[in-house]
């Protein structure tokens, strides 16, 4: 309890005190996830979508898969792209190894699995009525579309949130892709680890804080986005 | 407009829907009538093209963005009541009443900026009846569309559907519709496993 306090005091003061190496770290992290999230959002919705109405052979493992892809250990992902990345491996020449770039990379293989699961998840449970009236109310594919997903919007923040959070506190990919470097790869998640290994605990702790607070915050917006959207489709 | 020989559905094994001949002519109401289970709205699905798989002939001379089809339970998407009347209007010439309008028919005009997810059954049925009207079909099929309405409310919506003389209208009911809705009756037997389909 004596370091759980410590580390609320020390989080606090870091805050206050505007910590230039704190705040750098945390703006890192919530940029690289962010931007993961939008790229795994813009390839992993559709994909939900079209397998939640899609009935081909070998749909059901697409599925499988992404669903077990839920479940990818960080720091498989990290290897996965390190092979990838180093001067050996094929995407090589992209120089993406020890960069915030390859993070990305990384946090976009882990969040797709999760955005085309749970919105593959939450189109699936609609009812079957909100297609029927809107095909039989002549929209079309593309307004259908987006009815699915406005209809489905609480199953797809959610898809998204979940990503976001688990992007956002990822150790794994970010280490070993990014190298922790000060200043330039260095997330919240890499400097708690630091923290904690140099035996700095509250510090650990303050951090570790830190990114609860940037997921609570994200979950909010997230939430009030969701809400002002359904405002917004009031005349 | 519509013609049906020796429709038959079928779901595992057994006959849901079987009709031997139906047929309407453009700008015909017709409503059929039939207890719970004889098929109704399985006919329905067919002819609003929800169901392909059947045996038989049915023959509609409307496309798909020409028939329009509300449902027993209709629901409403989210947003407001006006958005969802407008929905069907998009991406069709337009001419006809406005979206207001047609809620101002139904007698609901003054529920068109209220979230459609806080109504009662009655409004809900009436601005799904509002919203197919405003896609102005060439066929109009209606899942029981009387049901859950007060006296005034069934007037309103007979009347309305009295003065559409260039929309083909079916209509399913497991009771009598109100004499005050001019419609032709045809009566749907609930098929039995070794029956042949009931004839018009």
């Amino acid at each position: 309890m004596q370091l759980l306090w410590e580390g609320l005091q020390q989080a606090a003061q870091l805050v206050l005190e505007g910590d230039p190496l704190v705040f750098a770290a945390a703006w890192r992290s919530i940029w690289i996830s962010t931007l993961a999230v939008i790229l795994a959002t813009a390839c992993g919705l559709p994909i939900g979508m079209w397998l939640a109405g899609a009935q081909f052979f070998g749909s059901r493992l697409m599925i499988l898969v992404f669903r077990a892809g839920m479940a990818l250990p960080t720091v498989f992902v990290g290897m996965l792209c390190y092979a990838l990345f180093s001067r050996q491996g094929i995407l090589g020449p992209f120089e993406l190894l020890y960069s915030p770039w390859g993070i990305v990379c990384g946090e976009l293989l882990l969040a797709v699995p999760i955005i085309v699961s749970i919105s593959h998840g939450a189109t699936k449970s609609l009812d079957p009525r909100v297609a029927e009236t809107a095909w039989t109310l002549g929209a079309s594919p593309l307004r259908r579309g987006l009815t699915y997903l406005s209809e489905a919007r609480t199953g797809v923040l959610l898809a998204v949130l979940t990503a976001f959070a688990r992007c956002v506190t990822e150790l794994g990919i970010a280490m070993i892709v990014g190298g922790n470097i000060k200043g330039h790869t260095r997330t919240l998640a890499t400097a708690t680890a630091l923290q904690t290994s140099k035996g700095e605990i509250a510090r650990g702790i303050a951090m570790g804080i830190l990114l609860l607070f940037v997921a609570l915050v994200a979950s909010y917006l997230i939430g009030r986005l969701g809400r002002e959207t359904r405002a917004a489709n009031l005349p | 407009m519509i013609e049906i020989k020796q429709l038959q559905v079928t779901r595992g094994g057994k006959t849901i829907c079987a009709v031997e001949h139906l047929m309407a002519k453009s700008g015909e109401r017709l409503v059929v009538v039939g207890p719970n289970g004889s098929g109704k709205s399985t006919l329905l699905r067919v002819l609003a093209g929800l169901i392909v798989d059947y045996s038989g002939q049915c023959e509609v001379s409307a496309g798909s963005r020409e028939r329009t089809y509300v449902h027993q339970q209709p629901i409403l998407f989210r947003g407001s009541v006006l958005s969802n009347v407008r929905y069907g209007q998009q991406g069709r010439a337009g001419g006809g009443a406005s979206a207001a309008q047609w809620l101002d028919r139904m007698g609901v005009g003054d529920l068109a900026t209220r979230d459609s997810q806080n109504l009662s059954g009655g409004e809900i049925r009436r601005i799904a009846l509002a919203r197919a009207l405003a896609c102005e079909p060439k066929l109009l099929i209606l899942d029981e569309p009387l049901a859950e309405l007060d006296l005034l409310a069934t007037h309103t919506v007979c009347e309305v559907l009295n003065q559409l003389p260039h929309t083909t209208i079916v209509i399913a009911s497991p009771i009598e519709v109100p004499a005050l809705l001019e419609c032709q009756r045809f009566d749907l037997k609930k098929p039995a496993p070794s029956s042949t389909p009931s004839a018009h």
